[in-house]
Formats: C-alpha cells, structure tokens, sequence
C-alpha cells in the first residue's frame, strides 16, 4: 500500500544517489583534487519530507483502541445495508406468528393434550425471548427485534449524518463568513445571541406540531439550531487565523474573499471540522432518543434506535422482557462510544505537535 | 536630487489603532519619499510603526490621517476599483517570518501563481505553468520544487519563496518587511544578494525595513530611523554613517556587532534616553533638513549644534 | 586560558543523539567531542538545525521525548549524565548547577505569577535563604541585572516588562540558583539590536561577578565577538572548528567557518554581492558522508565527499575538521574578507 509507506520515496531516491556519488572509486592524487561543483546540490540537500496529512493517517493508525472502534463503525455500517439482503431475512415491520406451546395461565405449566404432549398452536409471536427462530426476540406485538435493530440502526445513523451534514455545511459556512468578513460580525453576533436562547426543545415541539412527524421532520428540526454552535466554533478558529501573515500575504496579491476563505481558511480547519463532525452524529442520535422519549419522535412505522429504546424502557420492570431495552441500548451505546473515540483519536492525530513519532 | 522622479510619497502619515477610548497612536506624522530605483531603509525597534507604516502603504492598515501618493496618485484612504488593482499590480511585500507567512496547506505552484489568478484572469495553465517555473529560477530554487508543499523547505528557501510570489506580480515597488531578520545569518546574505540582483535586473525599488542599521546599509541609498512612530533622522546611507546626529541615531550605530573581538571589546554602547532632550513647549522639536538631504528632529538649540556638527 | 585538565568542568566525549521521527532515524549530533573550562565563554555557533541545541540541552536532560542519546559520555562533576535516567537525577542538575536561558523570554515566564514570585522560588528552592531575607535577595537578584526600581518592578506580572526587560528578568531567575555553568540559548535574537547589546554585556559582567561558566548558543557569529573566549563552530551535527575567539574569528580554517563570517552583512560593501553560502543546510534524515558542507562548498575536493575529515590541530587550542590542513591538500585561499580580517588581527597581536 503506497499511501501507508512512510518513507518517502524522494528522500530515498535522494539517499541512494547521494550514496551512489561516494561509492565512486578516486584514486589517491584524484581525492585532493577539486570536486566538480552542482549548485542545485545544496538546494536539494535541505529538503525534508513531511506531509500533514500522511502524518495524520499514521498517528490515526498507531492508535489501536481507535482503530478497532473505527472498524467497528464501518463494519455495522455496511452490516445495515447488508442485513435486508440476507437470505430468510425478515421484515422488520410484520407481526409474526409461530407455533406456539400454549401455557395454562394460572399454573403456568403447559397444556397437555391426551397423549400427554403439549399443545400447540399457531399464534402471535409477540415478546419471544431471544432464540434460534428470533434471534433478538421479538417485541410486544410480535415484530423481529432482529431486523427492527439493523432498520433501526440504519435510520439512526441516517439521521445522525444528515444532520452532521448539514449542520457542517451550514456552520462552516456561516462560521467562515462570521469570523472573516468584519461587517458581517455584528449581525452573526446578534442573531446568535437571539436564537441561542431559544431552547432547541421547544423549537423541535413547535416544529413537530407544524410539520408531519417523519425522519424529514426530525432532521430538519434538528438542524434548525444545531448549525449555530457549529457556526459560532468555526468562527473562533476563523478569527485565530485570519489575521495570519500568509492571510495578508493573499490580500496584498488582492485574492478575492471566496479563494481566501477555500484556500487559505478551510484547509486549515478541515481537521477540526471533521473532528466535531465526528462528535456530532452520535449526539444526533442521541437526541433522537430523548426526542421519542418526550413522544416527539418519528412515527412507529419507522424503526429507530429511538423507538426501540423507547418501546424497550416500557417493558423495562418485566425482567423477561429487559432483553427489548437491552439490545437496543448496547448497540446506541457503542455506535457513540465508537464514534466519540475516533472523533477524539482524530484530534490527537490531526495536532501536528504529535507528528513527531 | 531633484531631477529624481519620486515613485512613493508619504505626507504626514498618521496610523491609530484601537477604539475611540482607548487610542493608540502607532505612526504619527511621517513624511519620507521614495525615488524611483532607490532602495529606502526604515529602521527602527519593534513597537516603533515601521511595520505599520509599510502596511498602510499596501492598504492593508486603514491610514487615520495624512497621504500616501503612488507616481502622483493618492492611494491611501478611500479609492477607487481602477486604483485599488493598480496598487495591487505595482506595489508587493515580503513579509518577515518565512514559517508564518506560506500557506502551509497549498503547495508552491499554487503560492507561487496566486497573484496570476486575480491579475491574469485568461492566463492558460501551460502559461501559468511557465511564469512558475520562472519566478521560482529567479530566486534560485528548482522548478521542481513547485509540486512540494512549503513545511518541506527551509527557511532561506521559504523566504524565496514569498519573493518569488511577490515577483510574479512585475511590481515596480516592493515593500521588504523585515525580510532577513528571521533567518539564520548564514542564509542573509543569500536573501539580500538575491534583492539586489532583482533590482538591477528589473529595476525595482524598495522601502527595506528593518531594526538592524548594518543589514540597511548595505542595501540602502537612504535610511530613515523611526523611533516611537516618529522620524528621528532620514539621509544618504553613507551620509548617515559618517554624521549620525541624532543621539538614538548614534546609539542604533554603536549596537551593531562586529565580527572582530579585539574591536568589540574596547566599543563603547550608547544607550539612547528620550529625555534626554528636554524640550519644551516654547521650543517645540521641528523636523528640519540641516544638511541637503539631510533630516533630523530637534529643537532649535540641537538643530544649531547639528549644523555645527556637520561644518567641523 | 587554562586549558589543563583539570579545569574541564564540563566534558562531551564522542556524543552521538538520535532522533526518532516519524519512524524515521535522524542523527542529530554525531560524535561530538568538547570540553568545557571553568570560568570560560565558550559560544557554540551554527545555523538552525545544525544541533546545537539539542547538544547543549542533553547536557540538562531536556531532550525531546523523541530523542535519545546513542553513544558517548557527557561528563560534569564526576558523574556521567548519560547514565541519568530519573526526573530525580536530573533536578539535581538542572538549575542547581546548570541553568539556561532561552530565546524567548515570554515563553520562560508563568503570565500568571509575579516577576518577584517567580524569583523568590528560585532562591527559596536554591539558596539558604527563608521569608523576609529572601525577598530581600529577590529584590537584590532585580537589582543586579540592571532592572530600575526593583521594589516595585517586583510586584509587577511578565506582561508590563519590554522584551529587553523581560529576558532581564530570566537572567536573574537562571541566575538566582546559583548554577555554575549558564547556558544561553539564542539569549539576544528576539530583541532590538541596542538592547542586544545590553543583555550581552550583562550576561558577560554576570560571568564576572560569580564566576560563571557560560556557553553561549547563537546562529550569529557577530554577536560572540565581544563575549566569548572559546568558539565552537557546529554543522549537521558535528563541531567542525573550535578554537579560541581571536583564532576563529581572524585564522578561520574551515571553508564553512570562512562562509558564515564573510557572510555577515556588516562587512558587506555597497554595490558588492555580499559573499554567500549556496543552498541549504543537509537535512540529517540521510547518511552525511564525509565533510557534510561538501556538497554547498564551491571548492571542495573529492576526498570531502568521500570520507570525514578528523581534527587538524592548527595550535592547542585551535583545531579544525577540514582535508584542507591536510598535507596533499591544494592550497585554497580563503576570501577575502577573511584575508582582511587576518590581517586586522595579525596587526593587533604580532
């Protein structure tokens, strides 16, 4: 893998001719007599070979908690896609029914038939502990907690990226024009002082009372406000930098604001920006969750890690039946520490200050 | 002198920093010009608004108060579109510190062209491509280097770099911010060789600025020594050297190291104390030419010991 | 000059330092021999990343994690500071015996502690002093490095000192511990000119007063005319001339040594070129082999690129690392800024 060496093949190249030129034989009046002269020599001789970006992946890569948890992520990324084409797949919506040993309710003993069999009949296959028919057990109407937690999974990330997406487009863009173009600070400042304080609850209960509730609804009501932290972040790193002498170097040249800022500004942010991009999704997810929590949440049609954390918590005090909260929380649980961990991991790698090993 | 044609001319520039309570006057009440082909060196300590002064002239400092005319136009202050471009077009810096003034995440080609792009709008990328690889033989480094990005060079060569970025512009003035003072001595004379080799061949003129009065002789005509963001004395380099009349003058000269120890140890420093003058409301100090292109400030009483100075 | 053995105070014999970065070896100093005399200035001029830090700093254990010291002694007060290990070993040294300034006064200061405070830590830490009687040599220490109105300077935090003052004020910190060798990193390269001047004479009355040993680390051999008795001249890791000051700066006898003093640009002529050193100093990632300048020197010979040239000895105190002291060498004229400064010298001491 080319773009995993570390050693560079320049400096190697340089190395080997370096060494070629003193390998060369002189005999013993040849030795005190003047070398021929290359200027380009000495200019070649200072070049060192670093590139940030390679010195990102690698710190990236030493880290092997990171590493694992970054496989983690793209393994039940892809699982999510994969799940519905599995064969014997089930859909995560359907009621199920099995065969079922039916049970006399007060002894709690199985009904036996003559011959001394238990009966068995064809019935709802609702809250069926895990086995090997329902892998993950089944819910309380008898659905596939299965396919409901792969669904469920793919919609939460769904949602988590959409809204780091858009709130990153968003908050970059707002943040760069903020903290770059002076005339435009007063107002950024103002609109941020009015909207931070308005409760991001409220604005998702009004919004969920205007619109129709949906994944659409849920991101939109999210993105609604989440953009002004990322705006307000980017406009700090912004005005740490702007200021810069390669910054007044591209003004005096009379580069316009827009190649400033994507040329100059953003390249120097990309690593943070991916860094809260990182910290963002899971904290999408998890604001799904308590959104369903204040019955906010998208419709029951539409499996999320939300509902089925929700469906989970009102069955919670049946110990039988804590698997449905159990499942769901451990996958919610290492979906954000995984991420949490390789947002943070990526901060450390993207520091040039630990480039050095 | 006079047959000389002025390039820059700055009137009682005034540059003032921070808000209407809290006023911080950086450069007040400068006069100097620039002839054409001239190098012109600022010298003075940090805090002192030499920088200022060079980045009012680029427009990069708003000017709070005074002129600056460029070939007999003024450029300071509120201009037009048409204006704006030819100052950009004709006047470049070079900036002080190599490592802070590349942008670390583009590479050379793209530092390099970066004027060509906002000057040269229908340049084709073969055109492009060869202006590079031009400016960047014309400071001495390889065309190859253009595919690198500017962390893998030293600081000599980063240095270049800014001036071969500034050069792609065919500027006429160029304003040198301090260009050498963070480079390791070794790599100076390299620096300054290269500046002087590049006025001759294109015929630039420089304002050079710096803090240290013996890298400006070498490359000045004419030095002004600002203290305080005021003009303390401006004449011919050599004029200068030989009659510094100005006590921070004199005190700037005796500080500058010689590379002789049997010399150095039997020096002595002046040190420069502004109240030392005691002037006084009555006899206020006058910027005054007490020799042809002679300028020093100072009250009445000094003004007749300079001139007495100068007649020995 | 005492140049016996006895009077080494400080000894580096054969250091090699290495650098690991990333996964890459750099060999940052390459068996380095130097001996340090008591009382003397010793000044150790190279160009940044020539090692010259890094040299001085493996004498206080201040290397980079990154960094580890290969091979070689370091030997101070009879113990071998290459064998140190432990934090513990190390503040045994480190200000006690040897203190350093470095070139940026700002960064050596807590903005959050009083200038007095900071002061008053290192004698209450070093000298045998407690309350009342150590402010008062706190004050004392103010007074010394030339600080006006020290009581009331006293109180007063980093921010409201000027740079010239502010790295006054590092001195008698590195001062205040008594150390017996006083290392300055680059102490004047981040102030004005005029108060270059200063800080060095104070540094240089300083050594007088207490009997100090200082090593002086500059990339400009024009400041050190005036303080250094000893000159020590470093490239890509190795000291390649060292001699005493008057013997460098009018006999210099490497190529390099001749390039960085002609160099300067106090001797430049107007309307000349200022004599210069081509290119850029090597980057240490791969093998030096032979004379590492070979490849910036106009003239050099075959044999620089082809083997390291040991020590000539020009006097006792005078060597260089360069095949032109060599007998078969040809004769190489130095330029002639370097003619002129020989003869300025040899006019003083003949």
């Amino acid at each position: 893998m080319a773009l995993f060496r570390f050693k560079d093949s320049k400096t190697q190249d340089l190395s080997e001719s370096l060494a070629r030129e003193t390998k060369r034989q002189f005999s013993q009046e040849e030795l005190f007599q003047f070398a021929a002269y290359d200027p380009n020599a000495g200019e070649r001789g200072g070049y060192s070979d670093y590139s940030y970006w390679r010195s990102t992946l690698r710190a990236f890569r030493k880290n092997r908690v990171a590493m694992f948890f970054l496989c983690v992520i793209l393994a039940t990324l892809l699982f999510t896609f994969l799940e519905p084409l599995l064969p014997y797949d089930r859909e995560p919506n359907t009621i199920y029914y099995s065969e079922q040993v039916q049970m006399n309710l007060f002894t709690r003993q199985p009904i036996l038939d003559e011959a001394g069999n238990p009966v068995v009949k064809v019935a709802l296959a609702k809250d069926m502990r895990p086995g090997s028919e329902f892998w993950f057990g089944t819910n309380a109407i008898g659905q596939d907690l299965w396919s409901q937690i792969w669904s469920g999974t793919r919609n939460s990330l769904f949602i988590g990226f959409a809204v780091a997406c858009v709130d990153a487009l968003l908050g970059i863009l707002m943040g760069v024009l903020w903290g770059y173009v002076r005339k435009l600070d007063f107002f950024f400042t103002e609109l941020y002082n009015v909207f931070d304080n308005v409760p991001q609850t409220l604005v998702a209960i009004i919004i969920s009372y205007i619109l129709r509730p949906g994944m659409g609804t849920m991101i939109f009501a999210m993105c609604l406000t989440s953009w002004l932290a990322t705006a307000r972040f980017v406009r700090n790193q912004v005005v740490i930098i702007r200021d810069r002498d390669y910054n007044l170097a591209s003004r005096c040249l009379g580069t316009p604001t827009r190649r400033i800022i994507t040329k100059n500004l953003l390249p120097y942010l990309v690593s943070i920006i991916t860094m809260r991009m990182a910290l963002a999704i899971p904290a999408a997810i998890n604001n799904e969750v308590f959104l369903t929590y204040i019955s906010l949440g998208v419709p029951l049609e539409t499996p999320t890690l939300g509902n089925l954390v929700e469906a989970g918590r009102k069955v919670m005090s049946e110990p039988l039946l804590r698997y449905q909260l159990f499942i769901p929380v451990i996958v919610l649980a290492l979906i954000t520490i995984s991420f949490y961990i390789i947002g943070n991991a990526f901060a450390d790698a993207a520091d040039p200050k630990n480039h050095v090993n | 002198m006079t047959e000389r044609e002025k390039l820059l001319e700055v009137r009682d520039l005034r540059v003032t920093f921070g808000n209407r309570r809290h006023p911080f006057t950086a450069v007040d009440g400068v006069s100097f010009d620039v002839y054409k082909g001239e190098t012109f060196g600022l010298v003075g300590e940090s805090g002192s608004g030499k920088t200022t002064i060079g980045r009012a002239i680029i427009r990069v400092n708003p000017v709070s108060g005074g002129t600056v005319s460029y070939n007999g136009q003024v450029i300071s202050g509120k201009v037009s579109r048409e204006v704006d471009r030819q100052v950009i077009q004709n006047i470049q810096m070079i900036f002080q510190d190599p490592m802070a003034s590349l942008n670390e995440r583009a590479k050379v080609d793209y530092i390099v062209s970066e004027g060509l792009y906002n000057i040269h709008k229908g340049l084709s990328e073969k055109e492009r491509q060869e202006k590079v690889s031009r400016a960047l033989a014309a400071v001495g480094l390889l065309p190859e280097f253009a595919s690198r990005f500017p962390h893998e060079f030293s600081g000599g060569q980063r240095q270049r770099i800014g001036i071969a970025r500034a050069l792609i512009m065919d500027p006429q003035f160029i304003i040198a911010d301090e260009p050498i003072s963070a480079l390791d001595v070794s790599i100076r004379a390299q620096v300054l060789n290269l500046m002087s080799k590049l006025q001759k061949e294109r015929g630039l003129t420089y304002l050079f600025i710096a803090h240290d009065l013996s890298v400006v002789r070498f490359i000045s005509d004419r030095i002004g020594v600002i203290y305080r963001g005021k003009l303390m004395e401006l004449a011919g380099s050599e004029q200068l050297f030989a009659h510094p009349l100005h006590p921070y003058t004199r005190s700037l000269l005796s500080a500058i190291p010689m590379p002789d120890p049997v010399g150095e140890r039997n020096k002595q420093l002046v040190v420069y104390d502004p109240a030392c003058h005691g002037y006084t409301e009555s006899d206020p100090p006058q910027w005054t030419e007490v020799e042809p292109g002679h300028f020093v400030r100072g009250d009445r009483k000094e003004l007749d010991q300079y001139r007495k100075l100068l007649g020995q | 000059m005492p140049t016996s053995t006895d009077n080494i105070i400080l000894s580096f014999q054969d250091l090699d330092i290495r650098f690991t970065l990333r996964g890459q070896v750099l060999n940052a100093i390459r068996g380095v021999s130097l001996d340090v005399f008591r009382g003397e200035s010793l000044a150790i001029v190279g160009e940044s990343g020539s090692g010259k830090s890094v040299f001085t700093k493996s004498a206080m254990g201040l290397l980079d994690a990154n960094g580890t010291i290969a091979g070689g002694h370091i030997w101070y007060d009879g113990k071998d500071l290459t064998t140190f290990r432990t934090e513990k070993d190390w503040l045994a040294i480190r200000g006690k015996e040897i203190a350093m300034v470095m070139q940026d006064p700002m960064t050596s200061l807590n903005p959050l502690k009083t200038v007095g405070d900071q002061i008053l830590e290192a004698v209450l830490l070093h000298q045998d002093l407690k309350g009342e009687a150590a402010k008062a040599a706190s004050i004392q220490a103010l007074a010394a490095v030339g600080i006006d109105d020290p009581e009331r300077r006293y109180k007063q935090y980093p921010h409201e000192f000027s740079g010239g003052m502010r790295q006054r004020v590092v001195i008698a910190i590195a001062v205040a511990c008594r150390p017996k060798i006083l290392i300055c990193d680059e102490p004047t390269t981040a102030l004005d000119v005029t108060i270059q001047a200063q800080i060095l004479d104070l540094i240089k009355n300083l050594q007088k007063k207490l009997d100090l040993t200082t090593i002086y680390i500059t990339h400009d051999l024009g400041v050190v005319a005036n303080v250094a008795d000893r000159i020590a001249v470093m490239y890509a890791g190795d000291i390649i001339e060292v001699g005493r000051c008057e013997e460098v700066f009018y006999d210099p006898k490497h190529p390099y040594t001749w390039a960085l003093l002609s160099s300067l640009p106090q001797l430049g002529v107007k309307g000349q070129d200022l004599y210069s050193i081509q290119g850029t100093p090597p980057n240490l990632f791969y093998e030096v082999h032979g004379d590492a300048f070979a490849p910036r020197n106009p003239q050099a010979l075959n044999i620089d690129f082809v083997e390291r040239p040991p020590f000539f000895e020009v006097s006792p105190t005078h060597k260089a690392r360069t095949w032109l002291l060599d007998p078969r060498a040809p004769k190489v004229e130095p330029p002639e800024h370097i003619r002129q400064l020989r003869e300025k010298g040899g006019a003083i001491h003949d």
